[in-house]
């Protein structure tokens, strides 16, 4: 039988583009664009691995606007088997929980799934909420974090790197696995699959296809709203300079101030 | 196609009162983000004038709730049983959400740790209400009991203040390190009620096969860091910053760039997407003080900044400035440490 394996990708701001103006110590996006999310490309090469492995069909899914096509093409092109784009207006602001949700519903609209890569957290957003919340809408196991992992007969196996140490856990499928950033060296398109890609093309559902009210989505049916946007917090420093010729005083002087003891105590 | 289940939100949200939090714990013990969150939750409750209801998961935890009684909970939950040693998502989610449901808290703050984060995102869609991750300042607003839940924005030197008004509990976490722990009071009043929990077979479907612990120091708990940035120029640089943070009895800590360049493992990293630091002395070489970075270390006590430009950006966050090429003045800061300090400056 055939594993069904949907894999989760967002394209976020390109971070290594996005710079800080020296001068009034704001963001510059005008020069950013876009790229893969790197823990999605993480989560792909994860499920193409299992692929390698076993008889799998890969989906790349996500919601977005239609700029989002040239990556699910990307996707194709790296060995995914079908792209499935989620796109509707209504959507438009949505947070963490209508995300889960309308992606979740996805899902179930493509049948039955045994394995959802997704990534541990996003550049733009950094929430890591997306994974966990489609497992519970899904009500499938979770292995987060996971920096490797495989199947075997009906389970996942995955390494999670927590604070304290790596855990390894067997979950039964279906179950949800989400991908720890540069835990693996993404595949690159090969020139075969990239015409191929362009063949089988990307399937869009708008949410209606997919069983979601728009009254469930976007801006105004997120939980969580911002509010405002405030500088960032400073702290009072005292900005003293210190001659590299004068280190002996500045050195009694942190002792004073208690951060190093002196001496002998 | 089966239909997408979502819960019901509140009718009333002024039905829900107090503040609970998730004590995150390993090994049988409380984890330092979760006596944190303790502390973020004791300030609100105590502005507000409402109970600060703690609730712990694992195979034993009546200690546990003793100790975050001491720490500043005024009522604590605790679930026992064999099977929830360690973190299992499925129960430890279903138990915390049927507390939610019990208790009706008004907000919910959960440690940011991984497992935190992996309970938090499940349990904000079991109840169905707002999660803000990565709050760098939490707080309520008396007059409303609404949570001001404050994250530094994407790749910005802005915050975003994000609340939830119409769903609850209201729901924050924050990446360990963020806030100071509080200091225990043995004396204080508290109770506990510890339960013991029959799990279902479906709620048992991950079997935790091994753990391995990490070998790596862990520097969010050191008393002195010091770090080096790109300013270092080659990977011995570290080793001169490994020396002046040995003698100190400090820890190394790096700037993304260098654990992107795989100097040094990504456990020292500070800032937004490494680790949260507030050491008694943080000294930053070579460091230009981009806010990613800053936003890790800014809670220092005294923070020193070593850097060949005078108008480096790290600079406006020091309290003391040495201009210059750190490999000159790294060997005579420590030369005078030596001889300040008899060569044994164990940090205070
Ligand atoms: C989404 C996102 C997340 C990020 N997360 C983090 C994070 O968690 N942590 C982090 O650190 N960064 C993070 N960054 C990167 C951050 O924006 C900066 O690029 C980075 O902190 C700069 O590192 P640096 O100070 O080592 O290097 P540089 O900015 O290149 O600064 C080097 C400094 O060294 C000084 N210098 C050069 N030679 C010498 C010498 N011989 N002696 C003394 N001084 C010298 C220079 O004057 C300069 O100030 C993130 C970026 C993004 C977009
Ligand atoms: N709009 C989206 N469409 C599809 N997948 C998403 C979307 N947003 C987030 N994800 C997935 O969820 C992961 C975590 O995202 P986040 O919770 O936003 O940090 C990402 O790495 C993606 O795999």
């Amino acid at each position: 039988m055939t594993l069904e394996i949907v894999v989760l990708i967002k394209v976020v701001p390109d971070g290594k583009e996005v710079f800080v103006d020296p001068v009034n110590f704001t963001l510059n996006r005008s020069m950013a664009t876009n790229v893969l999310n790197p823990a999605d490309e993480n989560a792909l090469e994860a499920a193409l691995r299992i692929k390698d492995e076993h008889d799998a069909r890969i989906t790349v899914m996500t919601m977005a606007p239609p700029f989002a096509e040239p990556f699910l093409l990307e996707c194709l092109s790296r060995g995914a088997d079908q792209a499935v784009l989620l796109s509707d207006r209504a959507v438009a602001g949505s947070d963490t929980y209508p995300t889960s949700l309308t992606v979740a519903a996805g899902i179930k609209h493509l049948g039955n799934v045994d394995i959802v890569f997704a990534g541990e957290k996003t550049s733009d957003s950094s929430t890591g909420h997306v994974g966990p919340g489609v497992a519970e809408f899904l009500e499938a196991e979770l292995a987060s974090y996971s920096r490797s992992c495989k199947y075997e007969d009906g389970y996942v196996i995955a390494e999670r790197e927590l604070e304290e140490g790596v855990e390894v856990v067997k979950i039964p499928t279906p179950a949800v696995v989400t991908v720890v950033t540069d835990s693996n060296i993404p595949r690159r398109a090969t020139l075969r699959k990239k015409l191929d890609a362009q063949q089988k093309g990307i399937i869009v559902w708008s949410l209606q296809e997919i069983g979601v009210e728009a009254d469930w989505v976007g801006l105004r049916n997120s939980p969580t709203v911002v509010k405002k946007m405030l500088p960032f917090p400073t702290r009072e420093r005292k900005n003293k300079v210190i001659g590299v010729d004068n280190l002996d005083d500045f050195v009694k002087e942190l002792a004073e101030v208690g951060v190093l003891k002196t001496g002998g105590n | 196609m089966t239909e997408i289940k979502r819960a019901d939100p509140p009718q009333d949200v002024s039905e829900y009162k107090g503040i609970m939090v998730y004590l995150d714990s390993f090994d049988g013990a409380l984890t330092r983000a979760a006596l944190e969150m303790i502390g973020v939750g004791r300030k609100m409750a105590d502005k507000i004038n409402e109970t600060l209801i703690g609730a712990v998961i694992g195979e034993n935890t009546k200690g546990m709730a003793q100790e975050a009684g001491m720490y500043g909970c005024d009522e604590v939950y605790g679930f026992d049983s064999k099977e929830l040693a360690m973190y299992r998502s499925k129960p430890f989610s279903d138990i915390l959400a049927n507390l939610v449901f019990e208790k009706k808290p008004n907000i919910l703050v959960v440690p940011g740790s991984k497992n935190g984060r992996d309970l938090a995102a499940r349990i904000a869609v079991k109840v169905r209400s707002g999660l803000t991750a990565d709050c760098m300042e939490i707080d309520v607003e008396p007059e409303n009991r609404i949570l001001i839940a404050r994250r530094p924005d994407y790749g910005d030197s802005t915050m975003s203040e994000i609340r939830c008004e119409k769903h609850r509990p209201q729901m924050a976490t924050s990446r360990p390190g963020t806030f100071e722990t509080p200091v225990p009071d043995s004396k204080r009043k508290f109770q506990v009620d510890v339960r013991e929990v029959k799990l279902e077979k479906n709620q048992l479907k991950e079997n935790i096969l091994s753990f391995n612990r990490k070998t790596e120091e862990d520097i969010t708990g050191s008393k002195v860091i010091v770090s080096g940035g790109l300013g270092m120029g080659k990977p011995e640089g570290l080793d001169l910053i490994r020396k002046l943070s040995n003698l100190l009895g400090g820890s190394v800590g790096v700037t993304r760039p260098i654990a992107d360049l795989g100097w040094i493992s990504r456990d020292h990293q500070v800032g937004q997407t490494g680790q949260i630091v507030r050491p008694n002395l943080y000294i930053a070489a070579g460091i230009s003080g981009k806010p990613q970075h800053i936003v890790g270390m800014m809670d220092s006590k005294v923070v020193v900044s070593i850097n060949k430009d005078p108008d480096a950006e790290m600079n406006q966050f020091a309290d003391y400035i040495i201009v210059g090429d750190l490999y000159e003045v790294i060997p005579k800061l420590i030369e005078s440490i030596e001889r300040v300090t008899g060569a044994n400056p164990s940090a205070a």
